[in-house]
């Protein structure tokens, strides 16, 4: 089959919004978006659309699509689906190696991706392309439920800029959605630092995101200053659930070794899926498929 | 008779499941999103809601929480049809305090029987 690559720019977001519903709608997880969240995850997750695909075949048949999140000499595959009846016909493949190609006419030296646990073929391709496993994430839920004991410490909370500021000196690696530019991108990032009376201190930051009738809290991420990670993870997340007790939320991309595990876990946090990043190092300025 | 919200992306299977409700002499309804499913269940108050999890704006556990959280739909019940992992989608009924799930592809008997087992009716 004739595969042609055409940039997704060309297409409007509710055209790219449909293609990527009908490529997810048997997937392991099945997560639909409108034109609007579509619209969001571009800006949010600086994707460059002109760098970005859509595969058609030679009679104008739309077969997938792939996106390209680019943040200066580092880029991100992501959306990455093929149409179920397009499958095993070369797209997938041919999508990965448009990305690649794409990446390295940008000058990237460094591509990241996740694949949600035990989607085999996706993965395979992966790791025909090149990339390697570099963490293991899940993805956990919250439903309200009431606060058992009233949180400890003095909780501070946080505006836009104060969460951005700790969030910015974070010293671990986030995977490209919860990363700093991915939450500065977003006018929904807050955050809380907490100071127990023994002393120990750290802080979360989180998106507070406001549908039209209700909000619901996503992207946690919890670094603990001084103390036990456990205990002082458990006490911010009190923190968060005492002040937004009807408040659904989404955690993810949460290390599967994460010292602040437990914490979740006592909060009646749950998993939902996992998801496995892979990264590819570029050793070529130009890339060529083999 | 009861009333019956369907809130579900895929128009297919609204399709489908409409016929199975129509069939036993239930009013039926349908939104294709979380925010138009909410403005539907204020407006409509059903008697059920079968709710799937993937919607395109915010899914369907955010949805329950929306739903459970108002005081004027907090009683419905709610059932889950999706075709999230089984295990998934037991402990976030759990979790969510929902009324029971199906997970698919379920079978006709399988609904009928969960929606008469939820609103308390015999299967005729």
């Amino acid at each position: 089959m004739t595969i042609e690559l055409i940039p997704a720019d060309l297409f409007t977001l509710q055209e790219l919004t449909d293609l990527y519903n009908q490529t997810r709608v048997d997937y392991l997880i099945p997560m639909p978006m409108n034109a609007d969240r579509l619209g969001e995850y571009v800006h949010d997750f600086d994707v460059d659309l002109h760098h970005s695909s859509v595969a058609r075949s030679s009679d104008g048949q739309v077969l997938g699509l792939s996106m390209l999140g680019v943040r200066g000499q580092i880029a991100w595959i992501t959306r990455l689906g093929v149409l179920p009846a397009s499958r095993r016909t070369g797209a997938g493949s041919a999508l990965m190696d448009c990305m690649l190609e794409n990446a390295a006419a940008l000058g990237i030296q460094q591509i990241h991706l996740e694949v949600i646990k035990n989607n085999e073929p996706a993965y395979h391709l992966f790791l025909k392309k090149g990339f390697v496993e570099t963490g293991n994430y899940l993805v956990m839920r919250h439903a309200p439920r009431p606060m058992l004991n009233p949180p400890q410490g003095e909780a501070t909370w946080l505006d836009f800029e104060n969460a951005l500021q700790q969030l910015e000196s974070y010293p671990l690696h986030l995977t490209w959605i919860n990363a700093a530019r991915s939450m500065r991108n977003s006018a929904n990032t807050e955050g809380l630092h907490l100071r127990l009376p023994n002393g120990d201190s750290g802080w979360l930051v989180y998106r507070n995101t406001r549908f039209t009738l209700r909000s619901t809290l996503s992207h946690l991420i919890m670094h603990t200053e001084q103390g036990d990670p456990s205990e002082v993870g458990r006490e911010l997340l009190s923190h968060l659930h005492t002040h937004y007790s009807h408040h659904d939320t989404y955690a993810e991309n949460i290390l599967e070794n994460d010292p602040h595990l437990p914490a979740f876990q006592a909060l009646g946090y749950f998993t939902n899926f996992s998801r496995i990043e892979m990264r590819r190092i570029s050793h070529t300025q130009k890339y060529t498929a083999s | 008779m009861a009333r019956i919200l369907y809130i579900e992306d895929i128009q297919d299977n609204i399709t489908l499941v409409e016929k199975i409700v129509t069939s036993r002499g239930h009013e039926f309804l349908s939104a294709r999103n979380a925010e138009s499913g909410l403005e539907l269940a204020f407006s409509s108050k059903p008697d059920l809601i079968l709710l799937d999890l993937g919607l395109p704006d915010a899914d369907g556990q955010t949805l329950s929480v929306w739903l459970k959280g108002d005081p004027a739909l907090s009683l419905i019940p709610i059932i889950v049809l999706t075709a999230w992992p089984e295990e998934v989608v037991r402990q976030t009924v759990e979790a969510y305090a929902l009324n029971g799930y199906l997970c698919k592809p379920f079978s006709l008997a399988a609904l009928v029987n969960m929606i008469d087992s939820v609103l308390g009716t015999k299967t005729i």
